[in-house]
């Protein structure tokens, strides 16, 4: 999932001030699972910048909706009978969502109300952890299933570094050291002479090649 | 004056190598260098540069060291991977071979959390071992990452570190084996206080015949005050200091606590002479280079060679 | 009562809390000729966020939450998941420059229980004590 966490609100007042008509847009994919966008998040902002737009005495207008989906234009059209109501959308979908939106109602600005900050899993209720930088070539397979791409904080394919102790990272006691992880899983598993072979400069085009990267699947097309 | 690496031919010539380590002012100034260059002639075979440790800004490495290779030493250029990728890498691989200088430390850098500018990127696109690799490449091959050819391959004794220190601990000896295997001539180690803990890494070193393959050099720091051996101790990921030691620098009054420190360093040093395998020490007096010149010299180890 | 003086409490209440039954309800409500707004809950480990918020910026000065005393919840966790929120939802209030006092929390205790008539006295004191909301003024 895409996680991310909402702004504060100070600056999300800031963006929204020169607006009177606002729609608060949540989404009920990833953010709704990571409790920074989905429909109850939305009515709890939209709720919170109506009390303070009240306790200013400022006369706007907020109002709310969650799409399903906010990065999938099948959804983002829903949008077409109820837009022209409002002189700004401000989003909570992450940075895909807002994207898809401000191309689909390119007249009407669209405010960003979250960070977006990784693709990561939901390890416990209220704890969520990055585990893939979508590498566009996935070598899970050699390191036990667990990426020292996006969980060893020097993305090292030969860790671990000098400064893993105790199975922490040299960054932080509080960060696990993926290396520990892996040596420790490979240990498991009767394969750690795996980690004898010097493994390879990883090819970085399959990341950034060059503008952003777009799948295109003619199976998958009307 | 003979442009070949001096370090590589103590080494090469069987004697116990000395190397000591130079960090480069915060500032542009060449006289800090030179200053450093005057405190350490005479008495190391080569000098570390160290390359913005602890992720602070500090003048390059590269041009610190060509400053010492102009001032007649033997620098040791220290790289990290934290700050340029494989382009930047190479480029300055080569341009430090055209400015004389002949000997790399491949490292991956402390992060740069840790230092004034942690708001950067950090760009780790090639790791230490692959670096090693990359630059073996260059110097024995002739080619650079993709095979494109070079029209005058480097010239470097290279080197990477290692820490018998951290964990876990089977599997240090097993990265020390993958760094020589991907082309490290020699290595230099982690700051040793625990010997007790190295020597038994070495003992695997030389099972695994590492030690016949590459030349190992022992790192040792001296400590100024117990102050510094505790912040070590607890701030400093992947350093081993016995509370012995620590007790035995409270164990002196203040105004002799330096000189236990270097007492605890001689000591080190010869112990770690009597390490079969051993090939070397090297000497990381952070910001005190005065003192490297009465250390050598206490451990015997001065005169150094000089050639021709 | 007087324009000046007038407060609205919204009250919500675990059914756990003694002599809280629907009678009681109307009773209290009337009483309190519509200042207090009585909201039963199942268990207050229910309650979200937006419950509070919402009551806050419709109508009511100050909301008040009453848990089933410390130990007693029916669903074991209610009380402490209801202390948690309360505490989110007093950050946010707090984000946009609103007391967190409007937000108020009573734990029930299990060896002196407390009728929910009692408690609203003591919540209506309290709330009593502070100026009437900015978001309605
Ligand atoms: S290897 Fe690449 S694709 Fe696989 S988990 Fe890591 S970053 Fe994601
Ligand atoms: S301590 Fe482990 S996770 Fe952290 S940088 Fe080193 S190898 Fe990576």
């Amino acid at each position: 999932m895409i996680t991310g966490e909402q702004k504060p609100i100070d600056e999300i007042r800031e963006m929204i001030a020169p607006y009177k008509r606002i729609l608060v847009l949540g989404c009920a994919s990833c953010v709704a699972e990571c409790a920074a966008g989905g429909e109850k998040e939305t009515a709890m902002l939209a709720s919170t910048l109506r009390i303070a737009a009240k306790m200013k005495g400022e006369d706007v207008l907020i109002e709310e909706k969650t799409l399903d989906r906010q990065c999938v234009r099948d959804f983002v059209i829903l949008l077409d009978d109820i837009i022209e109501k409002y002189d700004a959308v401000l989003s909570l979908g992450c940075g895909a969502g807002v994207q898809a939106v401000a191309e689909m109602f390119t007249e009407v600005p669209i405010i960003p109300a979250i960070n977006t900050e990784f693709l990561g899993e939901t390890r416990d209720q209220g704890y969520w952890l990055e585990s893939c930088l979508g590498c566009g070539d996935c070598m899970l397979h050699h390191f036990g299933g667990i990426c020292p791409v996006a969980r060893c904080s020097k993305q090292l394919f030969n860790g671990p570094c000098g400064g893993a102790m105790d199975g922490r990272c040299e960054i932080n006691p509080d960060v696990e050291c993926a290396w520990h992880l892996i040596v420790d899983r490979l240990t498991k598993f009767g394969a750690l002479d795996r980690l004898e072979n010097i493994y390879p400069p990883k090819d970085w085009s399959k990341k950034q090649g060059g503008g952003p990267r777009k799948i295109v699947r003619e199976d998958q097309q009307k | 004056m003979n442009n070949s690496s001096k370090l590589k031919r103590v080494l090469e010539g069987g004697g116990f190598a000395v190397t000591a380590e130079c960090g480069p002012p915060k500032g542009a100034n060449s006289d800090v260098v030179l200053k450093k260059a005057e405190m350490l002639r005479n008495k190391v075979d080569a000098v570390n540069v160290t390359d913005n440790q602890t992720a602070i800004v500090r003048m390059s490495s590269i041009a610190a060291c060509s400053l010492l290779k102009t001032a007649g030493l033997d620098p040791v250029l220290q790289m990290v991977v934290r700050d340029r990728n494989r382009i930047a890498l190479q480029s300055d691989i080569l341009g430090a071979s055209a400015l004389g200088i002949r000997n790399v430390l491949c490292l991956s850098g402390d992060h740069h959390i840790f230092g004034n500018q942690p708001q950067a990127m950090g760009v780790f696109d090639l790791d230490s071992i692959q670096f090693v690799q990359v630059v073996k490449m260059m110097r024995d091959e002739g080619k650079i990452l993709g095979g494109d050819d070079l029209s005058q391959p480097p010239d470097l004794f290279i080197g990477a570190a290692a820490n018998p220190f951290a964990d876990p601990f089977d599997f240090r000896v097993i990265r020390l084996a993958k760094k020589i295997r991907a082309g490290a001539d020699f290595i230099q180690t982690q700051c040793i206080y625990n010997l007790y803990r190295f020597e038994r890494w070495m003992g695997m070193a030389r099972d695994m015949g590492l030690t016949d393959k590459a030349y190992i050099l022992g790192g040792v720091t001296p400590l100024k005050s117990p102050g510094m051996a505790k912040y070590m101790k607890t701030k400093v990921s992947g350093m081993d200091i016995p509370d012995e030691l620590i007790k035995r620098m409270e164990g002196v009054p203040k105004d002799k606590q330096r000189e236990e420190g270097i007492n605890i360093c001689v000591e080190t040093i010869q112990r770690l002479r009597e390490v079969p395998g051993i090939k070397g020490v090297h000497i990381m007096a952070i910001e005190w280079e005065e003192v490297v010149g009465e250390i050598a010299e206490r451990a015997g180890l001065l005169p150094r060679p000089v050639f021709g | 009562m007087t324009g000046e003086q007038k407060r609205t409490l919204a009250l919500y209440y675990c059914q756990n809390v003694p002599a809280s039954g629907e009678r009681e309800r109307q009773d209290l409500e009337e009483k309190y000729g519509g200042n207090i707004r009585l909201f039963p809950v199942p268990c207050s480990g229910r309650l979200e966020p937006i419950h509070l918020l919402l009551a806050l910026e419709e109508f009511a000065d100050v909301v008040y939450i009453i848990t089933c005393p410390e130990g007693t919840c029916r669903y074991s966790e209610g009380n402490k998941r209801a202390k948690k929120r309360v505490e989110m939802t007093r950050t946010i209030i707090a984000s946009i420059g609103l007391e967190v006092e409007r937000i108020g929390m009573i734990i029930g205790s299990k060896e002196n229980p407390i009728s929910l008539a009692d408690h609203a006295r003591a919540a209506m004191e309290r709330t009593l004590r502070l100026p009437p909301s900015p978001v309605h003024n």
